[in-house]
């Protein structure tokens, strides 16, 4: 991996940084008056479009230097729409609070080119002339200098390997295994000179000067440019991913279709040249294994092989598609086999849903561009998913585009009731497509398409879907695996709109089976991708039945363009671009426990103390402390203190709204600037069942006895939560600056386990079935920052990914009529699986839990199926004092959707 | 549902023996040379398959001694350990021709002969992947089937002479195709060696007394020594390794000189069998079933006979329960124990140290847990809440370190 950055950097200074660095030259464009869209130029001969344009300003630090302006400004632009306008009377007023806070601040962008130039950067190091180190290998270079170099692919870079032991105290910790030898004493050497220059240098009676070229890690890999790009990936980046090990092949297998194909049935190979693909030159191998599993030995069809080529270990996956045959070769390191297995079907999905078929995918004309660009993009998202974060981390831990949740399905917030019907309220008005307003002579109008369902994104969350189940899915991977929704979350997006035809799952279907009188039009589908800042707005559109039937090339409408960014526009206009990243980081739905140690006795004397000191400058995203809680419930829940104090109390001081959260949080802390319509909070604690929080009114003794009617009242075959706890409540902070915190206030925050302290670290609830999973928010570790968490996570995930297998076999069983006879019959019946961690100390004294005097921190992580009526299954990570049951969970978490 | 295991000379592609279990049809020649061929082909190109999966199953190639590849395809849940099977079947082939002869290979013809012999510990070895079956002498095979019985230490000062006496080193007792006791010597063989030995004398099945050649995969793959079995009662071994002399003859009188006082103890000890735990622990009745795993021993106990005959169980056979364990210990519980990882292990290896573990299903719950070398997975009644498993888990987990009647 480490060598694999190295080279994957080294084309970058020839491919000159212009290339890569990009949209300085494009954000000087003005999206004026004129009535032409700027995406125009970008339409390729096909119809479709991709044009991405992403605010120049990316740094977080900016963002929250200069937040208001950016967005002021482009409410400016927008309001020019012509018919934005008329949509909602809203958003007047929220504009005004807008214009009302705007903070003239100079644009900045100075920084940009920053992370580029890092590339650019030299090391000098000059070394004693008296200095001779013991070289085992009688090597002149590492005689003279100290260190080892070994020649980079390209065959004539020098790279640095090694340092002997003597001189590594010369280098380090400037120089580093992987940079790049570049001059000695001004001179650029290459593996052909090197020992000329070499020779000068023992002749030389001055002290020689070694000049490095500073490698970073791969920030040149750019999905944006990836997916604007039209023609063939550059060769830097095929050499890439062919040093990867990256491949794909598509096989035909039917020699009578294709005689005239000269390579044997090969459809298509990538990275080509063919003859260097390990993929292509080994075909024989995965062809011959995938006809006879089935066949003579009465096995299914192989899914993925794992093969050690090159000391490399790769997954090779198989998605037969008839006689044919696609592999996807994927090296482990970067994708593991849970992961491997799940992205073939994903990338079986894409390709489906843009070609209608595997073989129409392979077969079609002049598409081999397309599907390289298409195949690298998939690449580069998998391999580098999250770089752009991780990138202090090494190469081993990141595995941003394997996380476990990811690879499920889309993640979705749980959003207040308020939030939900707005944004429903302007996707449907979207879909309802109603343009009377717009379009005088609507009788002689028939309308180009009719939307058939879309879904929103918010930095890579589902907010809400109006999709198909399987389009949802379908569209979900395109999203993911082009890149498209890291980008949303890691940058924020001026512009982005994708127009593409495809053909969706339904239609696919039929033309099986065609038979049904309910069957969809014989028509045309199109996806329109509309981005703006952190959202993306995907729609289907049919054209077909009621619609104009299109034909031909189909560009995309500027008209429907205009629709989705308009419907986004309004989302903007409602502010919840400002609310959500203060509700993503409120941590309420349901919220979880960042701060771990404070469950354990030694824990909760820190947290105690801390809070009395009131630690502002705790390095930590500190939690809200105890005592600060307590005088900010103090005066509407003074009462409750006789009898239910510890529960609520407790409780509270385990809420993540802090007021100081927010200095810590990064780009998350927008909310400082809130000018946020209050009114979507205002009871968004209703989510919650009203019966509950009407109960919460009720204090004192009946409160107690009541609760734990109720909780008795609940099945549960575990007698020990039957502890009473208040499980939601209202936070009213009424001492708290209003204005500041104004849309956090009412929320409420859900705790979902049993037991007086908030033991949940982490939770998936999944439903495969709709493609949906429910889980905190994905920042939820940067958030926390906390070692403890950040390790309970990880462990959570990959014992997540093993209990998933297992319990796969319940859910197979159940959902096929097949007899129970290839499934084993224990393991069908497994329907929750548990395993218990421990903490190691090193994790805990990085909390500051020392040795001596921690009890051993356990966490539980459980995966439970519940079967009826489809299945969902739930996974949970939660601290082991408390034990939980999991159906009674399930039932909570289905309420707070 | 099926297990095969395909062994080929690597370099001609003859194939040497190829044995089954489960409800697929015999595996023919041409596939065979296809499996063959594949791996050839892959090798060629400097690329090695390491592992494939198939929906429930794999499919493994495996070269052992740069001579012979062994191929080995399992489906049904228990195809985890179809690497050590592998591994534990190119042993059983090491102990009967010696590792030099399969290295060369040069009598190809002879060598598959010589081979039969081992088929039936190899189906032995089979019968622990098959889902369908419960193995009559080897449970999981990472470990040795055992009996915990108080007469144990007694026993062992008797192997140590009975050893000594025939110029042995390695001597056991078998009861039931249970390990014992043993010599004070024996944990010198490895773990395979030692079930090798354990399952010829229950592949000699009913020999009074006999001697084979065999060939110790780890400690000596290449000379050859005599094991010499020898039964004493109905389902009673006694095994061990020794060198040329004495003759067989002459064991035959020592075996009596040796053994004929302690007949009575060997039957108090057969009478621990179906319970394999000494009486001295007790078990709670919400156990219907419980294995013990001994880690550094290596040597596993097994038991579904937990409260006396008088007790009918309810609904679950007990070879279920017995199947239950296993599939939970091969699956799950293994985990606990990083001991037993292989060397290179491509399943997906869990970050974080796991400490118990357990399932939920609709007939039973299983838990585990660890506690210093003892691993213990237990199996529940599904009416049992999940704490006081493990409440009762550990209780015998300490019970059965703490007990003096257990001697391993």
């Amino acid at each position: 991996m480490n060598s694999f950055k190295t080279k994957m950097n080294y084309e970058s200074p020839c491919d000159s940084d212009n290339d890569w660095t990009n949209s300085s030259e494009d954000s000087k464009y003005s999206d004026s008056e004129s009535s032409v869209p700027d995406w125009d130029s970008d339409i390729g001969e096909d119809g479709e479009l991709v044009y991405v344009k992403i605010k120049s300003i990316t740094k977080p630090v900016d963002e929250s230097k200069a937040p208001l302006l950016e967005n002021c400004e482009a409410f400016k632009l927008r309001s020019d729409f012509k018919r934005s306008s008329t949509r909602r009377s809203t958003k007047g007023r929220i504009f005004k609070v807008l214009k009302a806070r705007k903070v003239t601040n100079k644009l900045n962008g100075n920084e940009k080119k920053k992370d580029v130039e890092d590339n650019n950067k030299f090391v000098i190091i000059q070394v004693s002339k008296n200095m001779i180190f013991s070289s085992e290998k009688n090597c002149q270079i590492e005689k003279l200098f100290g260190i080892s170099v070994e020649t980079h692919a390209d065959g004539k870079t020098l790279i640095v390997a090694d340092f002997l032991p003597e001189s590594k105290a010369i280098y380090t910790p400037k120089v580093k295994t992987g940079f790049y030898l570049h001059k000695i004493n001004g001179i650029e050497v290459t593996s052909f000179n090197i020992n000329n220059v070499l020779q000068r240098v023992i002749e030389d009676v001055d002290n020689p000067k070694l000049t490095f070229q500073v490698v970073t890690e791969g920030y040149n890999l750019d999905i944006e440019k990836l997916l604007t790009s039209k023609s063939t990936p550059e060769n830097s980046l095929t050499q890439i991913l062919k040093d990867a090990m990256c491949s794909v092949l598509y096989i035909c297998c039917n020699d009578v279709e294709y005689q005239s194909n000269d390579d044997k049935g090969v459809l298509y190979c990538f990275p080509r040249p063919f003859n260097q693909n390990f993929l292509y030159n080994t075909r024989g191998a995965y062809l011959t294994l995938n006809h006879l599993a089935p066949k003579s030995l009465g096995t299914s069809e192989p899914t993925v092989s794992t093969v050690l080529h090159k000391n490399q270990l790769i997954n090779i996956t198989y998605a037969s598609h008839y006689s044919d045959l696609l592999l996807v070769a994927i090296p482990s390191g970067a994708i593991d086999v849970f992961a491997a297995k799940r992205v073939i079907n994903d990338i079986v999905r894409v390709l489906e849903f843009l070609y209608g078929s595997l073989k129409t995918c392979f077969t079609k004309p002049n598409n081999v561009d397309k599907l390289d660009g298409l195949f690298s993009r998939f690449f580069v998202t998998l391999l580098f998913g999250s770089l752009g974060e991780n990138k202090n981390k090494s190469p081993s831990e990141v595995h941003g585009s394997s996380y476990f949740e990811e690879l499920l399905a889309a993640q979705a917030v749980s959003l207040p009731l308020e939030v939900k019907i707005q944004i429903d309220d302007a996707i449907t008005e979207l879909e309802a497509a109603d343009y009377r307003e717009w379009i005088d002579d609507v009788e002689n109008f028939q309308r180009l398409y009719t939307v058939i369902g879309s879904c929103l994104y918010y930095s890579g969350h589902v907010l809400s879907s109006h999709l198909e189940d399987e389009d949802l899915k379908e569209v979900y991977a395109y999203l993911r695996l082009n890149g498209i929704l890291k980008l949303s979350t890691e940058k924020e997006i001026e512009k982005l709109v994708i127009w593409k035809e495809v053909f969706i799952n339904e239609h696919r279907k039929q033309s099986k089976n065609d038979v049904s009188e309910n069957r969809i039009p014989d028509g045309r589908w199109f996806i329109l991708i509309v981005g703006k800042g952190h959202f993306i707005l995907a729609t289907l559109m049919e054209a077909g039945g009621c619609t104009e039937d299109a034909v031909g090339v189909t560009p995309p409408s500027p008209f429907y363009v205009e629709e989705c960014e308009s419907c986004l526009e309004l989302l903007f206009e409602v502010g919840l671009n400002k609310y959500l990243p203060s509700w993503f980081s409120s941590n309420s739905q349901p919220q979880v426990e960042v701060t771990p140690e404070y469950l354990t006795k030694h824990g909760r004397k820190l947290r105690d103390a801390s809070s009395k000191l009131d630690v502002r400058s705790s390095s930590k995203v500190s939690k809200p402390h105890l005592d600060v809680k307590r005088r900010h419930n103090s005066t509407e829940q003074i009462n409750t203190g006789s009898t239910s104090d510890n529960s609520i109390n407790n409780y509270h001081s385990t809420s993540q709204h802090n007021l100081y959260a927010q200095w810590y949080n990064g780009p998350l802390k927008q909310y400082r600037h809130s000018s946020l319509d209050v009114s979507y909070s205002e009871d968004s604690g209703s989510i919650k069942s009203n019966s509950e929080l009407s109960e919460d009114r009720i204090v004192g003794r009946r409160a107690d006895r009541e609760q734990k009617n109720r909780r008795d009242s609940s099945e549960s075959d575990s007698d020990w939560d039957k502890q009473d706890s208040s499980r939601s409540s209202n936070i009213d902070m009424t001492d708290m600056r209003k204005a500041l915190l104004d849309e956090l206030n009412h929320v409420a925050v859900h705790k979902i386990t049993a037991g007086e302290e908030n033991v949940l670290f982490h939770f998936v609830h999944l439903e495969s079935e709709k493609g949906i999973l429910i889980a905190p928010v994905k920042n939820i570790e940067v958030q926390a920052n906390n070692a403890l968490y950040t390790y309970i996570l990880k462990t959570f995930r990959s014992a997540s990914k093993k209990i998933h297998d297992l319990l796969q076999h319940s859910i197979k069983f159940k959902q096929s009529d097949l007899p129970s006879n290839p499934l084993n019959k224990i393991l069908v019946a497994v329907k929750e699986y548990g395993m218990l961690f421990e903490a190691p100390g090193e994790i805990l004294s990085q909390c500051g839990i020392s040795k001596k005097n921690c009890e051993p921190f356990y966490f539980w992580v459980v995966g439970r199926v519940f079967s009826e009526p489809e299945p969902r299954e739930l996974y949970l990570c939660y601290h082991e004092s408390v034990p939980q049951d999991l159906t009674e969970i399930a039932y909570l978490l289905s309420y707070l959707e | 549902m099926s297990v095969i295991a395909i062994a080929v000379a690597s370099e001609s592609g003859v194939p040497i023996f190829s044995r089954k279990r489960g409800n697929n049809d015999n595996i023919q020649f041409s596939t065979i040379a296809s499996l063959h061929g594949i791996n050839m082909f892959t090798k060629c190109h400097n690329l090695s398959l390491i592992n494939t999966q198939v929906e429930n199953g794999t499919i493994l190639w495996k070269e052992f001694c740069k001579s012979v590849t062994l191929i080995g395809i399992a489906t049904g849940g228990l195809e985890y350990d179809l690497e050590l099977l592998l591994s534990c079947i190119h042993d059983a082939m090491v102990f009967f021709i010696g590792k030099k002869d399969l290295e060369n290979l040069k009598n190809i013809d002879q060598i598959k002969r010589d081979l039969r012999q081992c088929y039936p510990i190899i189906d032995y070895l089979l019968e622990t992947l098959d889902p369908n079956t419960v193995p009559r002498s080897t449970i999981v095979l990472d470990s040795i089937q055992s009996m915990l019985c108080p007469q144990a230490q007694q026993l062992q000062q008797v192997l140590d002479n009975y050893a000594q006496t025939v110029t042995g080193r390695w001597a056991c007792l078998s009861i039931h195709g249970h390990l014992v006791a043993t010599s004070s010597d024996f944990y010198e063989l490895d773990v395979r060696e030692a079930r090798l030995l354990l399952l010829l004398a229950a592949a000699q099945d009913g020999v009074p007394l006999r001697d084979s050649l065999v060939y110790l995969p780890q400690m000596s793959p290449n000379v050859a020594f005599r094991a010499v079995t020898c039964k004493l009662l109905a389902d009673v071994y006694v095994l061990v390794i020794c060198g040329v002399t004495p003759p067989l003859s002459q064991i035959d009188e020592i075996v009596l000189q040796c053994w004929e006082s302690y007949a009575h103890i060997i039957k108090e000890a057969k009478l621990i069998h179906p319970r394999n735990f000494p009486l001295s622990i007790t078990f709670d009745p919400v156990f219907i079933g419980i294995m013990v795993v001994n880690i550094n021993k290596r040597r596993c106990v097994f038991s579904r006979h937990l409260h006396g005959s008088n007790q009918k169980s309810r609904g679950m056979s007990g070879v279920h329960r017995i199947d239950i364990l296993r599939t939970f210990y091969v699956t799950t519980a293994r985990d606990l124990a990083p001991e037993f990882k292989l060397e290179r292990d491509d399943r997906e290896v869990i970050d974080g140290a796991v400490s118990e573990m357990y399932w939920c299903s609709e007939y039973h719950k299983c838990h585990a847990q660890r506690s210093g070398n003892l691993l213990c997975c237990a199996l529940y009644a599904p009416t049992v809440p999940n704490h006081t498993m493990r409440l009762l888990t550990n209780q015998i987990l300490q019970d059965l370190s703490t007990n003096k009647d257990i001697f391993w």
